[in-house]
């Protein structure tokens, strides 16, 4: 892991991180995230969420909850907010295209939480977008500073 | 494991108090407890979240079932003491809409003891 500042197209990196493809592993990568933004832990907050969601849903419908490949985490501050991107070595995946719509307006008895996770995502960041590159995907969420 | 939670009955209802972090790691450790929250008909109970910093959608997937439980058995579920941001998860995926909730213990209590 390397939490050095690097000036690079006027953004600065806060956070370049490799985990293992372990759901356990969640709570570690919020403890880094909240130490890597924590001047503001409303953004730590989103992010960490926003990157739950997307590492859980990548480790178990990218990976098929294989627990040895390596997901790559960063997150880079501009003028303009955050850019945060997962890196991972899964099958071509966009998790925002196959993702099934949540039912937000049902009553108790026809809740369920399908989809909630990537709703989450969608409406914490400004832009949220999944390419794949022949190596694996990637993921960018982008977050403006209010 | 950044997640702990205790479980009282006083006066018939059942209190659930949460702390540190609800999340797709430490929510396994939550499920059998809340299956077992509303085992009787018209159970009453509440959540405290005071202790809760942090929930995503693994913990939502838990509240909800609670709630589907208390529905099921007559019973009434109140969420109390709800952080800003555990809150706005909560609004988000629209459960504000399908939950009561409490500013304060206190609060919780008065609404289930009129229920």
């Amino acid at each position: 892991m390397s939490t050095t500042a690097v000036e690079s197209d006027g953004k600065r990196l806060l956070l370049d991180y490799v985990m293992p493809s372990q759901v356990r592993m969640v709570e570690s990568l919020a403890e880094i995230v909240e130490g890597a933004i924590g001047d503001r832990p409303d953004l730590a907050f989103s992010t960490t969420i926003c990157l739950e969601e997307l590492i859980t849903n990548t480790i178990a419908h990218g990976l098929g909850n294989a627990p040895d490949h390596s997901i790559r985490v960063r997150i880079l501050r501009s003028q303009e907010g955050l850019e945060i991107s997962i890196k991972d070595d899964a099958p071509a995946f966009d998790p925002f295209h196959d993702a099934p719509l949540p039912d937000l307006d049902g009553d108790i008895e026809n809740r369920t939480v399908g989809g909630l996770g990537l709703h989450i995502v969608r409406t914490l960041m400004d832009e949220a977008w999944a390419s794949y590159d022949g190596t694996g995907n990637l993921i960018t969420l982008k977050k403006n500073f209010r | 494991m950044n997640f702990d939670y205790t479980l009282q009955t006083l006066d018939g209802i059942k209190q659930l108090h949460l702390q540190g972090r609800l999340d797709s790691a430490t929510s396994m450790a939550l499920e059998k407890t809340i299956n077992t929250l509303f085992e009787s008909n018209q159970e009453r109970a509440l959540i405290d979240f005071s202790g809760l910093s942090y929930i995503s959608s693994a913990g939502l997937r838990l509240i909800l079932v609670a709630a589907k439980r208390a529905r099921q058995c007559g019973g009434k579920l109140i969420l109390c003491n709800l952080a800003p941001t555990v809150r706005e998860v909560f609004e988000i995926s629209g459960f504000l809409k399908i939950m009561e909730t409490a500013d304060s213990q206190e609060a919780a209590i008065a609404l289930l003891q009129a229920a």
